[in-house]
């Protein structure tokens, strides 16, 4: 389909007030009267505090209060309230805040913290799941089963485990029956950091009218509103959030994380905003770090590769608290089969408590940790079968007319997987591949992703626009800009919307609960698909509205009449019209008295028949689903074991592409930032919980050297649900690259890698012992 | 012990009282109020401290503020000319450079460094440039793009 505004490059809204400096993070807000936080972290990963000592520390200068844990009545969190503000008779993990100094400064507040003494009875501390679900573990929350939680989530009361999710499809494991061939594999995607640029914070300030007011780091304003909210004892409308740009996500600013921590200590200082940034390292250790999961998986097969069985555990380290994590664990494992259709499915999913930081969303969230397994078990599959890799895949897509583990029907407009998988072919298996010389080994591996939102009942997105007299367009949304370019999706979406130049649609900056429509969070990769809805619209409305005072005009029905942006005019004959902008605030007649309405919409979009999983873990739990296909190219040098990526290529349907800069630099990053977990990165722990690498120079983020050369490709076979056809696409090329290199360095030198990262002294190593 | 130390910032001379050790990242952010110079890290791993002192673009949250008496610091804030972006800004708006743009700024001031002192700077000097800076958004392809937009633009201004 032609568009006028979609499909082309308009820049970005905010990239001026970026390259100058001017655009307003966290850190740089300043407020009269702030007093700066900063908190004591615990020794021990999991212990009972005996005692605090907060007097020498508030003698010191500057210092206004000394702020524990003592005396908090409250729990919270989203899907369970295990969480606390500041720990109270035990620590968790090693980020926990212990006590806090709030001082005039932040080097005054930071003297004073080395002065709290605190006394610990260390406990026994796990940091794998396969320990911490052992019978005879020490449990890291005596009270897991009695904590409030949404009724569709199973915590074993008695155990560590905070949920357990399980899919039944077809036969569950008795398929395997039918299955000629059957393979097994265990593998792990580790910890890691999202790693933002921006480390996460905020300033909570509790006002002398009773009311909170807030700024944050985050993409959820609305949950922190209502959350905060909720502990405080107040109407939710008392409490106003504002979100200033956001210097990257990926995840871990998702949910409600440090907030609650620095509302706690703020509200011992009524009267004062409390502003607290994470320094990097706790960046690392005391906001959400990512994946953590194990995935046991068993497939089974016909011997013409006929998919016909899966089995698959997730076992998620999770962290000390599950509110984050437990969705993460699910969508892992109901995603676990990757881009195939199974008859018969038995997948199981347990969230366990551990002592490390809590678990929570990281781009992607669960998809590129189960699909890992499911990739690398595929090539592995096909080498048994002694087939060719895209054949065995090609055979069993889940394409038009299949039936996904969730028992969700795929509709044609869910994407055409097969033409990525040509332009990958053409894009990387075209050429000859190198042979093996003096100084390296050549490979090239593939991987075929899915990709869904992870929604929520009320997942909702919303748009408020208004026309003004000159008929330029404001819109205003509370989609969190984190870096992703959503502004620029709004403008080109409402200016194809309403039939409107995109230069005379001015986009929101900030976010505040008192101004902003109401919008859940901006995750899953859900704000083009459901924010685009929610725009589409809010514009019909407003064309409504004008037609409604053009046909009062006019002496004519709404139905007569048609709208091109500048015109409402009469369908069979376009000279008799009325100008837009001159019924945009109602039309003033000759006399001076004036009819219509002002042109100003509100409306919203959520995932269209989103459900909650049903008694065998199924339900319309995705909705809607992007496809695609990554491949890598690589050289691994023989002498130092370092992998070399020299070619990244990404195939996605996306139904419609919206922006070809910005969503080619979307894929790019997301490619880059898995290649990092593919080669580099992973949170060291040592035995005793501690974190041995939180800084950017023990934990390799990719530099620019480090960038492999990306082609990125789209398939537009359009969406039923999103605007225009898109299809969401911020997460889902971080999910293709581990197993594709995986799979690559297995075709260059014959070794299979079920972890990650595979680093050069690891690649060497192999290369030795193969030797 | 605070003491006096003197120096130009984006043109204009300024005396600051503080710390002498004192980091410059805290001088430019907490007392100047210059916001637009960023802190990413703790190390000065991530370069998205960035300034430009002397000419040269140096970190500056692992330099003292007594290593700059006397000098000419500039700061992103310090380039444009009004409405007139310097064409590292405006190369870096365009090339689709700039997503979360946390690191933008240290960007910027490393190629305003790079460029203006050596136009002709070859492509080693380019990389070895953006390889002290750690971007989390774009897989760095765009960043590149930017720099040689922005060469582009200076050599044809002189």
């Amino acid at each position: 389909m032609e568009f006028k505004y979609l499909g082309k490059s308009y820049n970005r809204p905010d990239a001026i007030g970026k390259v100058t400096g001017k655009a307003v993070y966290l850190d740089d807000v300043r407020l009269p009267g702030m007093l700066h936080a900063a908190i004591l972290r615990p020794e021990y990963a999991h212990a009972k505090i005996l005692s605090i000592s907060t007097v020498e520390a508030e003698k010191m200068p500057g210092v206004v209060k000394v702020v524990t844990g003592k005396g908090c009545q409250f729990r919270y969190g989203d899907n369970i309230k295990d969480l606390m503000p500041m720990a109270i008779e035990k620590v968790r993990y090693i980020g926990e805040p212990v006590a806090a100094v709030i001082a005039d400064t932040l080097a005054n507040a930071e003297a004073a913290l080395a002065k709290i003494k605190v006394e610990y009875e260390p406990l026994p501390v796990y940091i794998d799941a396969r320990d911490a679900i052992k019978p005879d573990a020490e449990l890291i929350h005596q009270e897991n089963g009695e904590y409030w939680h949404l009724p569709t989530l199973k915590p074993k009361a008695g155990t560590n485990i905070a949920n357990e999710y399980r899919l039944l499809k077809g036969k569950g494991k008795d398929g395997f029956a039918e299955a000629d061939v059957i393979i097994e594999g265990e593998f792990l995607y580790p910890f890691g950091s999202c790693a933002a640029i921006e480390p996460h914070g905020a300033i909570i300030w509790f006002k002398e009218d009773h009311t909170i007011e807030a700024w944050s780091s985050s993409i959820c304003p609305f949950i922190i509103r209502e959350d905060l909210a909720n502990s405080y004892g107040m109407p939710v409308s008392d409490v106003r959030i504002h979100i200033p740009e956001i210097g990257g996500c990926f995840g871990y600013k998702s949910d409600i994380t440090v907030e609650q921590t620095i509302a706690w200590i703020a509200s011992f200082v009524p009267g004062r905003p409390v502003k607290w940034v994470a320094t990097r390292q706790e960046d690392f250790t005391s906001t959400l770090i990512g994946h953590g999961i194990r995935t046991k998986m068993k497939i089974g097969a016909k011997k013409n590769g006929k998919l016909i069985a899966m089995e698959s555990e997730i076992l998620h380290s999770t962290g000390a608290y599950a509110d984050t994590g437990v969705n993460l664990t699910m969508a892992s494992t109901h995603n676990s089969t990757g881009p195939y259709e199974f008859d018969h499915c038995d997948l199981i999913g347990y969230t366990v408590y551990t002592n490390t930081p809590p678990v929570g969303a990281y781009r992607g969230y669960g998809h590129q940790e189960s699909q890992f397994a499911t990739e690398r078990m595929m090539d592995i599959l096909a080498r048994k079968l002694d087939m060719d890799p895209f054949k065995l895949r090609e055979m069993n897509y889940l394409v038009e007319g299949k039936i996904n583990s969730l028992g969700e029907k795929m509709w044609k407009t869910h994407g055409d997987i097969t033409k990525c998988v040509d332009l990958i072919k053409k894009s990387v298996y075209a050429t000859v591949k190198p042979k093996e010389d003096e100084n390296y080994y050549y490979g090239r591996g593939m991987a075929a992703v899915m990709k869904s939102p992870k929604g929520a009942p009320f997942s909702t997105k919303s748009c408020y626009m208004k026309m003004n007299i000159d008929g330029s367009v404001s819109v205003n949304m509370a989609g969190a800009e984190v870096g992703q370019g959503l502004r620029t999706v709004v403008r080109q979406v409402a200016a194809e919307a309403l039939k409107i130049a995109p230069e005379r649609i001015r986009v929101y900056n900030e976010i505040d609960t008192q101004f902003s429509p109401y919008e859940w969070q901006t995750i899953g990769s859900m704000f083009t698909t459901q924010g685009g809805r929610a725009i589409i619209r809010a514009a019909d409305k407003l064309i409504l509205m004008l037609k409604q005072t053009a046909a009062q005009v006019l002496k004519t029905d709404v139905d007569y009449l048609e709208y091109d942006g500048d015109w409402v005019y009469l369908k069979n004959d376009p000279d008799i019209r009325v100008a837009v902008k001159d019924i945009n605030r109602g039309y003033i007649t000759e006399d001076g008295i004036t009819i219509g309405e002002v042109a100003q919409s509100v409306s919203d979009a959520r995932l269209p028949r989103y459900s909650n999983p049903d008694k065998n873990g199924q339900g319309s739990l995705g909705v809607s689903y992007t496809f695609g296909v990554q491949a890598a190219e690589i050289r691994i040098e023989k002498k130092t074991g370092k992998i070399l990526l020299d070619h990244f290529a990404s195939a996605f349907d996306v139904g419609q592409v919206i922006n070809p800069k910005q969503i080619r630099g979307s894929v790019m990053g997301g490619v880059l930032m898995a290649v990092g977990a593919s080669l580099y990165e992973k949170l060291e722990f040592t035995e005793d919980g501690k974190l041995t690498n939180p800084h950017f120079f023990k934990y390799h983020l990719p530099t620019f050297k480090e960038s492999p050369r990306q082609t990125v490709e789209f398939v537009e076979t359009p969406d039923a649900v999103g605007p225009f056809g898109a299809r969401g696409i911020g997460e889902h090329s971080v999910i293709g690259p581990a197993p594709a290199i995986l799979n690559a360095i297995r075709d260059a030198v014959g070794i299979d890698f079920f972890e990650i990262p595979v680093t050069a002294e690891i690649m060497k190593k192999a290369l030795q012992e193969k030797a | 012990m605070a003491e006096q130390i003197s120096f130009t910032i984006n043109g204009a001379s300024t005396t600051v009282e503080v710390d002498p050790e004192m980091l410059v990242v805290d001088v430019i952010r907490e007392v100047l109020n210059l916001t637009g110079t960023k802190r990413g890290c703790d190390n000065s791993t991530c370069g998205t401290c960035t300034i430009v002192v002397n000419g040269k673009a140096v970190k500056s949250c692992n330099l003292p503020v007594k290593k700059i008496t006397g000098a000419v610091v500039l700061t992103v804030e310090g380039l444009a000319k009004g409405m007139e972006l310097h064409p590292v800004q405006k190369s870096i708006s365009e090339s689709g450079a700039v997503q979360c743009g946390f690191c933008t700024p240290g960007i910027v001031m490393e190629l305003y460094g790079l460029l203006e002192e050596n136009p002709n700077a070859n492509q080693t000097e380019v990389e070895n440039a953006l390889n002290k800076h750690l971007c989390r958004c774009t897989g760095y392809e765009p960043i590149r793009d930017g720099a040689l937009m922005a060469q582009k633009l200076i050599q044809d201004r002189k």
